[in-house]
């Protein structure tokens, strides 16, 4: 098919965050500094020729975005301050809202004001229709616990499982629009299917280690992302399967024991990485566009009222503990169904995948045969 | 004519205070509006022609540092609202002196012009003064060389003075001149010796410029003529000297690459053939005569006198010509390449002297090797005659140009004189890999594009990509780059990196500056009066500047400035008047010479 061109993309990509996109002059410094590049993904150089060119169609199919974890040393060493690794993070951001259908995301990062006002709305709705339901339903708000309890554990219980079914539903649906995009919309994109079972272990082996950021330079931030992560996951397995034991008077230590602990890793590592984009320490972290704020404060927001409404419930003050419950749910019901699918939490499930389909693509064009080198010269090879 | 201003700045507006011009400004005749937009506006054609159409306005004058870079949305404007889109006038603050010293009043001076629709080169033409007509020329390089010949044939007295102890400059270093790759010396030398044998020419090597004071036309120069220790006049440059000498320094001619003594002469060639002491180096006069002084025993002539003293001593001149040329860019600011760590990465200026047939290897391109120094007791990296050759060199350009960290200009010549590099390495080593690593290839001049493509031909692999680094992978030496054609990261292991690195102004630029009395751009180099119209003068009346130190530019292009400088103080000789002092005018005068200029409206 014929290949379009958008002229106004960059302008667009401006309200994601990239600035400079026209300023490069392709001296490929960038990508030969890249600790990610490799033969067959040569990058940011290549995205920055993409949008200069408006090949819309062409970065929606690009994995590159995915592969970079922003070091910044392209952003460092750029003869022309062009800022690339800001416009791949700018892409990710656009890239984001191209998979999901509903444009909520497309909303939500060229609006800030937008995004926020959805938060607290839904915030809103949540604190009311709970208070309603706690009352409407017997239970008393001066208890936390048991059978008179203002918000039972077995009804939040089916709440989250509901809401967890909503959340995978959109996920679902914009990872298979990616897929769809990268792997799939262009013949020539598309790999065989016994690639797609040889390479499947990658998803979590990629998922649960983010070995590819410990690439990238440094390790601190690495650890630090991975720490995140696993809290994370941590305390939604919790959650979603051991909610009972969590909400109950009696110890358990089996499932205390790693809640406390993944409490400690959100909140050390939220206020951690607030500090970084305060402070600016690192290229990743002298731009930040609205919407890492959101997701830091809102994290460390409901880390902080969960344990709150813990500490509260444990040291006999149930009306106190279960005021700042609902605070909880305000805080944590927007950011799983808004945040998660629509907004910078979605690379949750983008960074592998994007992994997954890079070892196919990989596998793929590796097979062909490539146009010859000028004598001595050697292809880089995939670290 | 109703007229409005708009002061619109690219950059920081501090040096000079916009409002109190803009005040002015509104003061002007026919000035019906006037408008402080500040720094980078959003413009809005649609909305200034609302503005023009309200006011009724037919001319617009754009006041600011770069006002060029706002004109298309004025003359959009203009057009817009059905009026002449030539009457957008601009005032260039940057471009004519403002800001500099005084820089309100010549801002007020610069809008007054545009207001009038005078160019300010026009109007601000200082009062003629008298000449002396004996000229200075500060500088030995070619353009210095050149310049001087020049006004010396004509019949007229030139003094020059040079820093080093000898004429040449850079261009003595070369070992071929692009795109012809004709020997460099082959043309300056008889120069170089010309200068030495001119009678109306008083060569003053070894010396520098300490103060200039006086009025255009009528300068006194004070000057200091730094110890030689050995009498030019009396040695005959048998070398006596030199072979007793016990110590060694880096040669400044050989770029760092080889040794000299510490009495020397630069290069066989030199004018005036004579040796000289190196002050910092000499053992002699570092001890205060405590230790050594072989070479004054040894002179077979006895014209080493080690206890020699600086001299000053004073000068009168009309006319002084600036030609202090340039100095590479420091290739260790950039770690990535290695430069100083690794022993085979070489700057553009060290190479040149390795090919150089008068250089230590005899022309011979071979890489460095590890030898065992006695005196220091350890190993030396060292280019020798019998070393082995590269079987592999790349040549990475644009090293410390166009890059907003190191400086956002380029320096022109480097694109061309690292094809020329490949030409003689693939000429000198047929069996040698060459990789040119370019962002852009500049080659813009007669010949040169011509030059480029044979070079290709050639076999040299000519790679559109900046490479990131140089690095050491175990035994080999790695080049890593996009290769931006084709689109792929590739790694090139070579025995020799050559770093084409870009021009910055020689030490003792902005001193000099000073001392003269006359402006640098934002970039260093010195700043010509008008870049288009008058590229030789100064703002200061009777300083002229030719070759590199006014900006990068080829050899060709330097002869050429020099040149067209001799004809500038030739003309005032002659006619016996010459341009004054810019700063010296005041502002009623220039508006006095804007209004006769101008139409009656």
């Amino acid at each position: 098919m014929a290949i379009r061109v958008n002229p106004l993309l960059i302008d667009d990509l401006e309200r994601y965050g990239a600035e400079d996109v026209q300023k490069c002059y392709h001296c490929g410094n960038c990508s030969a500094v890249c600790p990610h590049t490799d033969e067959t993904f040569v990058f940011p150089r290549r995205s920055m020729r993409l949008l200069q060119m408006g090949l819309e169609r062409k970065i929606e199919g690009s994995l590159e975005p995915w592969l970079c974890y922003y070091c910044g040393q392209c952003s460092t060493q750029c003869p022309r301050d062009a800022e690339p690794g800001e416009t791949m993070m700018s892409l990710r951001r656009w890239l984001t809202s191209r998979y999901d259908f509903t444009g909520i995301s497309r909303l939500f990062y060229r609006s800030p004001k937008a995004e926020v006002l959805a938060m607290v709305a839904l915030g809103l709705v949540v604190g009311v229709g709970l208070v309603a339901w706690g009352l409407g339903n017997g239970g008393d708000i001066r208890v936390y616990d048991g059978e008179r309890a203002f918000l039972k554990s077995h009804h939040v219980h089916v709440f989250d499982w509901g809401m967890a079914a909503v959340l995978v539903g959109l996920l679902g649906t914009n990872a298979a629009r990616m897929w769809w995009f990268i792997m799939y919309r262009d013949k020539e994109s598309r790999v065989p299917w016994w690639l797609y079972v040889k390479h499947v272990l990658l998803l979590p082996y990629h998922f649960f280690t983010q070995k590819r950021y410990a690439e990238c330079g440094e390790r601190k931030p690495w650890l630090l992302h991975l720490a995140l992560m696993l809290s994370y996951v941590t305390m939604l397995v919790l959650i979603m399967f051991f909610l009972g034991h969590m909400q109950s008077d009696t110890w358990h230590w089996q499932a205390h024991l790693p809640g406390y602990l993944a409490t400690l890793g959100l909140l050390g590592a939220t206020a951690w990485m607030m500090r970084g984009r305060l402070k600016k320490i690192t290229p990743l972290h002298r731009h930040s566009h609205e919407s890492d704020w959101v997701f830091l404060v809102q994290l460390f927001v409901v880390a902080f009222t969960g344990i709150l409404q813990h500490v509260l419930h444990r040291t006999g003050q149930p009306l106190a503990g279960n005021v700042v419950y609902v605070v909880h749910m305000m805080a944590a019901v927007p950011m799983l169904v808004l945040e998660v699918p629509f907004s910078k939490w979605a690379h949750l499930v983008y960074r592998p995948l994007a992994m997954y389909f890079a070892a196919m693509r990989r596998e793929v064009l590796r097979a062909k045969v490539p146009a010859p080198l000028p004598a001595g010269a050697r292809r880089v090879q995939a670290a | 004519m109703r007229t409005a201003v708009f002061f619109c700045q690219v950059g920081d507006t501090s040096p000079l205070n916009v409002d109190s011009v803009a005040k002015y400004a509104s003061n002007l005749p026919g000035v019906e509006h006037v408008e402080v937009l500040g720094v980078r506006p959003p413009l809005d054609p649609p909305r200034i022609a609302e503005r023009i159409r309200t006011v009724r306005i037919d001319r617009i004058i754009i006041a600011g540092d770069q006002p060029g870079f706002f004109k298309p949305a004025f003359t959009r404007a203009m057009d817009l609202a059905t009026r002449s889109p030539q009457e957008v006038f601009l005032a260039p603050f940057e471009a004519w002196g403002a800001p500099g010293e005084d820089a309100e009043e010549r801002a007020k001076a610069i809008v007054a012009c545009a207001c009038r629709g005078v160019p300010f080169t026009l109007a601000a033409i200082p009062a003629k003064t008298p000449v002396h007509p004996a000229t200075l020329v500060i500088g030995g390089g070619v353009a210095g060389i050149q310049a001087a010949l020049e006004i010396a044939d004509a019949g007229k007295q030139v003094h020059l003075v040079e820093r080093t102890a000898t004429l040449g400059g850079h261009m003595a270093m070369f070992d071929k001149t692009f795109p012809t790759l004709d020997c460099a010396a082959c043309i300056l030398t008889p120069k170089m010796v010309s200068v030495g044998q001119h009678p109306m020419i008083d060569l003053i090597t070894y010396a520098e410029v300490e103060e200039v004071s006086g009025s255009p036309g009528a300068y006194k120069v004070r000057i200091r003529r730094r110890a030689r220790r050995v009498d030019v006049s009396a040695c005959v440059a048998c070398g006596i000297c030199a072979e007793v000498c016990p110590v060694r320094v880096p040669s400044e001619f050989d770029a760092g690459i080889a040794t000299r003594k510490a009495v020397y002469v630069p290069f066989p060639q030199a004018v005036p053939n004579a040796y000289v002491v190196d002050g910092d180096a000499c053992t002699w006069v570092q001890t205060n005569g405590q230790k050594c002084g072989a070479c004054a025993r040894k002179c077979p002539k006895a014209c080493i006198d080690l206890g020699e003293q600086d001299r000053v001593e004073e000068l009168e001149v009309g006319s002084i010509i600036v030609s202090t040329g340039y100095e590479v860019f420091d290739a260790k600011r950039i770690d990535r390449y290695g430069y100083g760590v690794l022993p085979n990465v070489l700057t553009a200026l060290e190479f040149e002297r390795l090919t150089n047939a008068s250089g230590p290897t005899g022309g011979r391109i071979v890489t460095r090797t590890k030898q065992y120094d006695k005196r220091t007791k350890q190993d030396v990296w060292v280019f020798q005659p019998d070393g082995p050759s590269p079987r592999s060199v790349a040549i990475i350009h644009c090293v410390g140009s166009r890059d907003s960290a190191y400086n956002p200009y380029c320096s022109r010549v480097c694109c061309m004189y690292s094809l020329k590099f490949a030409h003689l390495v693939r000429e000198k080593l047929p069996e040698a890999a060459c990789f040119e690593f370019y962002i852009d290839m500049r080659a813009f001049g007669k010949g040169y594009e011509e030059f480029a493509e044979r070079i290709k031909a050639e076999g040299t692999h000519v790679v559109r990509g900046r490479t990131a680094s140089v690095q050491m992978v175990g035994e080999e030496m790695v080049v890593r780059g996009e290769d931006i054609l084709q689109d792929r990261l590739l790694e090139f292991p070579v025995d020799m990196v050559i770093l084409a690195v870009g021009l910055v102004p020689a030490t003792g630029t902005e001193e000099l500056a000073h001392r003269l009395g006359i402006q640098r751009d934002p970039d260093g180099w010195y700043a010509e009066f008008d870049y288009d119209g008058n590229p030789t003068e100064t703002q200061r009346g009777g300083v002229y500047v030719a070759g590199m130190c006014q900006g990068p530019k080829d050899i060709p292009d330097t002869v050429a400035q020099a040149s067209a400088v001799a004809a500038g103080v030739l003309r005032s000789i002659s006619s016996g008047r010459g341009s004054g002092h810019l700063a010296s005018l005041t502002l009623s005068q220039i508006e006095a010479r804007a209004k006769t200029l101008s139409r009656p409206t």
